[in-house]
């Protein structure tokens, strides 16, 4: 994604009008994007005045409902002023938010694969796309986006298909690793499902990332010339 | 921020000067309950609306409601002035915890087949109708009017509807990068319009 791209998803920013993995991108680059930060905080002072309008008398036993909770819930002690430790603890909750939103787009995709599993590969996906040295680059396809996350540090890659239109039931996006004339399969989706998320371990220096539609469960090689794909850094 | 010296003056002002909500929150980061109640009474209208209008059912309104002010409550002492108004503040909190539940309960595909199929309903006109006599809703509604038709059916889908931009750009046929741009400038020119400033 381009500096361009992402400064204009201020606006749906604002609106909390993006999905997780995207309002996770844009509050890492917010961090580090002065006139950014200014922008969207004038933004979402514009939108809590859209608030103005929606008045409405709460019932009655709201008031006391709500007094009564906060006599007995403990405050959270005031901001540390911003520091190094502040940044990287953000960076950790920005990375959970991320793994959330991945996770609830795996959900109900990963059939066989067991609980366990399941943690530990998001765990992966979270540091991977957490990392201080994760770069994205996303394309639009099918209706929706096609995202890799690259980390160095972590020598993984992490692929995101959010929002595709959905094949039939008997076909599957599928994931290639593209160099010359030469792919290698990096993953496929469950069949008839339009967003999914894979894991690719080792950075193989392979030229780029390209998707097709295959039949259900993959195949050994690309069947067309790809829908998109992602140059890889 | 430091009310430390000379008395304010504002404290003197008359009884029926409307409390200030950015005053009555930082008493609230220091443990005070009843500058909380005061600025319960002064926000709660407007945050269970705006959580009744995103979620539409009473009964989520009023949990999710709950949830936000109590939340107001346990954050206070972490409310940075810096970064915009208590209610500014208080609204983002809202706002956040009504589209998460909304998220949280149907897909996507889901909310947008259900909102096509009552597509003839427009939030704007329920904004509209909604606005009353108060001034700062009047100003909302004449700011609003002063947008493009795209630009305000964008925002409202978004704010009101609790739809991502893609289901926006759904809702209205329209490209990504078109309703994207449509959100950021339709904000810019209300943030105008309404004399927002920050900072």
């Amino acid at each position: 994604m381009t500096g361009v791209d992402i400064h204009a998803l201020s606006g749906a920013y604002a609106l909390d009008a993006l999905d997780d993995i995207e309002r996770a991108a844009f509050g890492r680059h917010l961090a580090a994007c002065e006139p950014c930060a200014q922008e969207v905080a004038e933004l979402q002072a514009t939108t809590a005045r859209l608030a103005d309008a929606t008045e409405l008398a709460p019932p009655a036993r709201l008031r006391a409902n709500v007094l009564a909770e906060i006599a007995v819930t403990r405050q959270v002690g005031p901001a540390k002023t911003r520091s190094g430790a502040n940044v990287n603890r953000w960076r950790r909750f920005t990375a959970g938010a991320v793994a959330a939103g991945v996770l609830a787009i795996g959900a109900g995709a990963t059939t066989y694969v067991v609980q366990e599993q399941r943690v530990r590969e998001a765990q992966r996906i979270e540091a991977v796309i957490g990392a201080p040295d994760a770069i994205v680059e996303r394309v639009p396809v099918n209706g929706g986006v096609l995202s890799v996350w690259t980390s160095s540090s972590r020598d993984a890659r992490v692929v995101t298909l959010n929002g595709l239109s959905a094949p039939d039931s008997d076909h599957a996006y599928q994931l290639w690793l593209i160099t010359g004339q030469r792919a290698t399969s990096a993953g496929v989706l469950d069949a008839g499902r339009g967003s999914g998320v894979r894991l690719v371990s080792g950075l193989t220096g392979d030229e780029s990332l390209g998707v097709t539609v295959e039949r259900a469960g993959g195949v050994d090689q690309p069947s067309t010339d790809p829908l998109a794909t992602v140059p890889l850094k | 921020m430091n009310e430390v010296g000379s008395a304010p003056p504002l404290r003197a002002a008359p009884a029926e000067t409307p409390p200030d909500a950015d005053a009555l929150l930082r008493a609230v980061a220091r443990g005070d309950e009843r500058a909380f109640a005061a600025l319960y009474d002064l926000v709660s209208p407007r945050v269970y609306g705006l959580v009744k209008r995103v979620l539409r059912d009473p009964a989520q309104a009023e949990e999710v409601a709950q949830e936000v002010l109590v939340e107001v409550w346990r954050t206070a002492p972490r409310f940075d002035p810096a970064r915009g108004s208590a209610t500014a503040w208080v609204f983002t909190i809202a706002h956040r915890r009504a589209v998460d539940r909304v998220r949280a309960e149907q897909a996507g595909a889901d909310r947008v087949r259900k909102v096509a199929a009552r597509s003839a309903e427009t939030p704007y006109d329920e904004v509209v109708d909604a606005a009353t006599t108060r001034l700062e809703q009047q100003q909302v509604r004449r700011c609003l009017k002063t947008l493009t038709e795209l630009q305000r059916e964008a925002l409202t889908l978004a704010y009101y509807g609790g739809y991502t931009y893609r289901e926006v750009a759904d809702l209205l046929g329209a490209g990504l990068p078109t309703v994207k741009t449509r959100m950021r400038d339709g904000l810019i020119r209300m943030r105008d319009c309404l004399g927002v400033s920050v900072g």
